[in-house]
């Protein structure tokens, strides 16, 4: 994995006091919000018996593992073991973190375990309405050459503010009058994942557009998955 | 009134959505308990007699002997729900309903499938299996992704009905065939929303805290 940005949920959806398991790369990580509101992202192992985070349960502002109910605060430090209730825990049993942010309402992490200054990330916060993730069995390379191809068609439309390349973790294209951002999350060597947001205020693109770039999402997907080649400019629509 | 009686084996999901729907309506009943697996009591001639397709649940309420969990559960909502919450009686939403129940019982029995192969060693092609559990779930998180722009929290309608919990069960225990709810985002958020319903109650599989 290489240390960058990657976009890892659509912030919205993760709702608090929730956790959720997902990957880059193949690699386990846990994002959760707290009852304050502030997401976390982990990798998805609890330090005790390696048991996956993404199954315990969130309570305020601490997860807890389902196997044996240690917490972990937003710190990612063990404060309370059930079976020693009256332990003080050792700082030094925390969960590996990775640097994690929300911007253009994604949530990011940076590619590289407990990376404490990572470089800054690079795309300016807008207002935008959340549409959905959409999670694709094909490579994110075939998923950005499908992105880049329906980005030509629209530069030849004379949309404006297109941009695409292959390695590429967010994409915006024009779709039907709406100007849309795409932000790719490689799972694995197989699978994609696409967050997709409408730039712009919610009040203006909330039902219609969402079920309009929703359904041109779907249409994507279901020729991502069929075709063995690449999606041709025009493939879409 | 004689005493509803429920032939139920702890561990199946079809047995579990009875046994969801009898708590949410709150309709007291005798829980028959038959040792399925391993056991096969199921197969045995006295539940034959009652079911001879030799499947769970069995629901036997007064003179009426009825089996196979959607059918069961048609019949508890209007015996014992006199508001029609979980089974509508408009055309529309009756006819909604009942395509998510059958969708339940026949889409998802790839679901049920893959999980007795997984827990149960019961044959199957595994891969098969997965791959129709996965084309099914993903029908239902792009019908709840497409319910949510509409600002609906349920299956049908703007109140939980008999289509949520027959669905919840084979997605709520995927994890015991391996199948992660990474994927399928809306559903996550309706699943919160179905363990809210008052009555709700878990099954083994499906942890009491989340």
């Amino acid at each position: 994995m290489q240390s960058a940005w990657y976009p890892i949920a659509l912030a919205e959806g993760l709702e608090r006091g929730t956790s959720v398991g997902t990957r880059l790369f193949g690699r386990e990580l846990v994002v959760w919000r707290d009852a304050a509101g502030s997401s976390h992202v982990w990798e998805d192992r609890c330090p005790h018996r390696g048991m996956r985070l993404s199954f315990g349960f969130v309570r305020d502002n601490h997860i807890a593992c389902l196997y044996h109910g240690w917490q972990y605060d937003a710190s990612a430090r063990c404060r309370y073991i059930p079976a020693h209730p009256d332990l003080a825990v050792p700082n030094s049993i925390r969960v590996a973190t990775y640097a994690s942010l929300e911007r253009l309402g994604f949530v990011w992490a940076y590619g590289e375990l407990d990376r404490a200054d990572p470089e800054p990330l690079q795309f300016a916060e807008r207002t935008v309405t959340p549409v959905r993730s959409l999670y694709v069995e094909a490579t994110t390379a075939k998923v950005l050459d499908a992105l880049a191809s329906t980005i030509d068609r629209a530069v030849d439309n004379a949309a404006s503010g297109t941009q695409c390349s292959r390695t590429a973790s967010l994409v915006s294209l024009a779709i039907s009058g709406d100007e849309i951002l795409i932000a790719v999350q490689p799972l694995s060597e197989q699978e994609t994942a696409l967050h997709i947001v409408i730039a712009g205020p919610a009040d203006v693109h909330r039902g219609a557009s969402q079920k309009r770039i929703s359904a041109w999402s779907e249409a994507l997907r279901r020729k991502l998955e069929t075709s063995t080649s690449q999606i041709r400019p025009g493939a879409t629509s | 009134m004689s005493e509803i009686r429920l032939y139920d084996f702890e561990l199946d999901e079809n047995c579990y959505k009875v046994r969801l729907l009898l708590s949410v309506l709150a309709v007291p009943y005798r829980k028959m308990a038959v040792n399925m697996i391993p056991g096969g009591e199921h197969l045995e001639p006295p539940l034959l007699a009652l079911n001879p397709r030799g499947s769970l649940p069995i629901l036997l309420d007064g003179e009426l002997v009825l089996s196979e969990a959607e059918p069961i559960m048609i019949y508890l909502a209007r015996a014992y729900d006199a508001a029609d919450k979980w089974l509508p009686s408009d055309a529309n939403g009756l006819a909604m309903v009942a395509m998510w129940l059958q969708f339940a019982s026949r889409d998802l029995h790839a679901a049920w499938r893959a999980r007795r192969h997984a827990m149960f060693d019961a044959s199957g092609d595994e891969q098969a299996l997965h791959h129709a559990a996965r084309r099914a779930f993903r029908l239902m998180d792009d019908h709840m992704t497409a319910r949510e722009f509409d600002d609906a929290a349920w299956f049908v309608g703007t109140a939980p009905s008999l289509a949520d919990l027959a669905l919840f069960p084979a997605i709520a225990l995927s994890r015991d065939f391996a199948v992660e709810h990474e994927t399928y985002p809306a559903l996550r958020r309706w699943m919160r929303r179905v363990r809210a319903i008052p009555g709700f109650i878990t099954m083994p599989g499906i942890p009491d805290y989340y």
